[in-house]
């Protein structure tokens, strides 16, 4: 009760807070120096919005009914842990985090830019301001977090059990991380168009900002990921799913950014295009948002949806759009002076051409996502864009992409002289092609294009570990991110080549035999656990080498709400993953169980990790440098 | 000679490969039941999915290969009976035509401004 009401009333305060900082803000900049009010009045706001949620979470904890947030979303019998992240695992809990994490990041902005011009340093938090405003309103107007229930309910409606996963409780905090930070990118941006300060020393502060968000969300698309591959899927880890792509496209068009200002901030040029990516990574970010709280898309990822929630996030965001739009053609002007030379053996060039091609898979990924949505209005005609879709329009243009991600890396600036020593490159590429084709003929694979996207990733593959041997230790953090990125694709490659399976009825004590090797139902076990019926299933599978491994996969029937859910039992080894589900088939005595070897299940994550790292290295170098 | 090494370390382990499991009727199955949307799940195909649809699909699935149906004709019978919703290929006609035609248009315009910007040499 008293936890809800002063998380209303400190969102109120917040919203108060952040009017006043939009005022200071605007007064600073027609005045000479900047407000002083302004770096108080923003940890207020920070300082309100914490307070406020800090009460959803006690709400929580405590499971307080009246709250209807809570009614909705918890229920008494939960673990704590899944109590607490049950807060942002609903929408208006969600709003209220990506609001905390947008006054978050807008005081670290503050008190991290005192260096930076005064006009340009107001522009941004005004932009930011009218985001964050935006975010108060629709949070207190559409989705408050505290709405009041009387009379008290007894008991709560419970979280979708397949929330309640340590993976999932943490994704929606480290992605939010990363979605948001696109915000500060589009302000500072927008901030810097006005005051013409699109420079480099403008690339050298926004890259901190850029490695922050890519970083985040590329952890959290890969949590994300992790939990679908154990929870929901049988073995697979991404789709091509709606919700998935969404995430995605930020992170092509942030990892687009990334490199377009490594040029901006050597040679001063592709100045509009960079701006063009920032307001798009942020524009893609709210789309996100959009299309998920919605309730437009059909997806396994939707939990929780309105769609008059969603004409707001849409208007919200065609009015940013707008703005960005406007100051974009009034203010922006390429400097004529600006020529420089360009030569098509450069490593400018080679970041064209990534960005070239980064913005074709965002394309496709778009137009595959929302191209069904369109038809649907405009034609009622209701079709499915799935995996083969983008598989077919994705691998052939991957194979000359990673191509040329081996060559590009290693010309040089503004022109590439020294072609010799380019012959090891060639000599690389004939080992990558030999090795794929010998994987063609051992694996009996006759899918051509396979191969062939094999054998490019091969060759980036030994192209980056190549890399590692040179002496310049400068670039660590890109050697890193590109060996990781070959790895990723390779690993995904071999992975889904090589892996098998074995779908198979059997009931207790059946024993089941396939190319020598064994499985064997032994018994079955239930249990009662706080809030769910564990019923845990024992299988021995014995490999063709007499080797034994023990199964226990379990289901567990929830209570609130009644669903099942059935929890993959998983061995982890470098070299692959077993992975042995059951599940319930209605009305039968017999389970359904599959069983598969997953090859380099585990290079996955880590190749996503090393990505990670190396975005961390290159923040670490920013500050070391500094 | 590093390089052959390495080469030779490649090949090595290249012979953990095995051929997998499955004969060419269940994968078949397995194939076609991944390009098949599950009609009442959240955007699961019917080979991820273990609803009863998915589950009687998949039986369906195999009963008509072994009545000797191809792919092809499997989605036709399905398609005229669910609708075009339940496969996810949607393959070329009239209705994807800019599905299908609009990145690869986008790619071309790309890479025809990069080209143009280099030969005028104008950032």
């Amino acid at each position: 009760m008293l936890a809800n009401h002063i998380g209303f009333y400190s969102l109120i305060m917040g919203l108060l807070s952040s009017i006043l900082i939009f005022i200071f803000s605007l007064k600073s900049y027609q005045g000479k120096v900047i407000d002083k009010r302004i770096i108080p009045s923003s940890f207020f706001q920070l300082f309100f919005v914490i307070v406020s949620f800090t009460s959803l979470v006690i709400c929580f904890i405590i499971s307080d009914f009246s709250n209807e947030t809570v009614f909705n979303n918890s229920h008494t019998n939960k673990p704590i842990f899944y109590k607490i992240s049950g807060t942002w695992g609903n929408h208006e809990g969600s709003l209220l985090l990506w609001l905390l994490v947008l006054t978050l990041f807008l005081f670290l902005f503050l008190i991290n830019s005192r260096s930076e011009l005064k006009q340009y340093r107001v522009l941004t938090v005004i932009f930011q301001q009218v985001i964050i405003i935006g975010f108060f309103l629709f949070v207190l107007f559409t989705s408050n977090p505290f709405s009041y229930l009387f009379p008290k309910p007894i008991e709560g409606l419970g979280l979708n059990p397949i929330l309640q996963d340590p993976a999932l409780a943490i994704h929606p905090p480290i992605l939010y991380i990363g979605y948001v930070g696109s915000s500060l990118i589009f302000s500072a941006t927008l901030a810097a168009v006005i005051e013409n300060y699109i420079s480099k020393d403008w690339a050298k502060n926004i890259k901190l900002w850029i490695l922050i968000s890519w970083i985040f969300l590329t952890i959290g698309i890969m949590l994300g990921s992790i939990w679908a591959y154990y929870e929901l899927g049988w073995g697979g880890f991404w789709f091509w799913d709606p919700v998935e792509n969404v995430s995605l496209m930020p992170w092509i068009c942030l990892t687009a950014l990334l490199h377009c200002v490594l040029i901006l901030e050597k040679r001063e040029i592709l100045k509009s295009w960079t701006i063009i990516l920032s307001i798009a990574t942020f524009t893609l970010s709210m789309c996100g948002t959009f299309l998920v709280r919605s309730g437009i898309l059909n997806s396994v990822h939707t939990f929780a949806n309105d769609p008059s929630r969603g004409i707001f996030i849409l208007s919200f965001l065609f009015l940013l759009v707008s703005i960005s739009v406007i100051i974009f053609f009034l203010f922006h002007k390429e400097n004529q002076n600006d020529y420089k030379k360009i030569y098509f053996l450069s490593k400018e060039v080679s970041i064209l051409v990534n960005n070239w091609f980064l913005m074709y898979f965002l394309s496709v990924i778009l137009i595959g996502t929302v191209y069904p949505i369109f038809l649907e209005v405009l034609t009622d005609h209701k079709i499915s864009v799935g995996p083969p879709f983008y598989n077919k329009l994705i691998i052939p243009f991957l194979v000359f992409f990673l191509v040329f991600m081996s060559i590009g890396p290693n010309l040089k600036w503004i022109k590439e002289t020294n072609i010799k020593n380019k012959v090891q490159l060639f000599i690389f590429f004939l080992i990558s092609l030999f090795l794929s084709l010998f994987l063609f003929y051992k694996s009996g694979q006759t899918n051509l294009t396979i191969t062939i996207l094999l054998s490019s990733s091969l060759y980036l593959f030994i192209v980056t570990i190549k890399d590692f041997f040179t002496k310049d230790l400068y670039n660590l953090s890109k050697k890193i991110a590109h060996f990781g990125f070959s790895l990723l694709i390779l690993s995904i490659l071999l992975n889904s080549i090589l892996s098998k399976e074995v779908i198979v009825n059997l009931k207790v004590g059946d024993k089941f035999n396939f190319k020598n090797e064994k499985i064997i139902f032994n018994s079955l076990e239930n249990s009662r656990k706080v809030n769910y019926e564990s019923v845990v299933g024992s299988f021995t599978i014995e490999d063709d080498k007499q080797k034994i491994y023990e199964f226990k996969p379990e289901l567990r029937i929830y209570d609130q709400p009644v669903i099942i859910t059935s929890e993959a039992d998983i061995k982890v080894d470098l070299l692959k993953d077993k992975f042995l589900v059951m599940n319930i088939i209605k009305g039968e005595e017999y389970f359904n169980v599959r069983y598969q070897i997953k090859p380099f299940m585990i290079w996955i994550w880590i190749s996503v990790l090393l990505l990670a790292v190396g975005g961390f290295l290159s923040l670490y170098k920013r500050f070391y440098e500094k | 000679m590093k390089t052959l090494k390495f080469f030779f370390i490649i090949i090595l382990f290249l012979n953990i490969i095995t051929i997998s499991y499955a004969d060419k009727e269940d994968q078949l199955v397995i194939k076609i039941s991944k390009n098949l949307r599950c009609l009442i799940c959240q955007g699961q195909s019917i080979y991820d999915s273990q609803s009863d649809f998915a589950v009687s699909m998949k039986l369906l699935i195999s009963k008509k290969i072994k009545l000797g149906l191809n792919e092809r004709e499997i989605y036709k019978q399905l398609i005229d009976k669910y609708g075009e919703w339940i496969v996810y290929d949607t393959g070329l006609n009239k209705n994807t035509v800019i599905l299908w035609g609009l990145p690869v248009l986008l790619f071309l315009v790309g890479g025809a401004i990069i080209l143009k910007k280099l030969v005028f040499r104008k950032f």
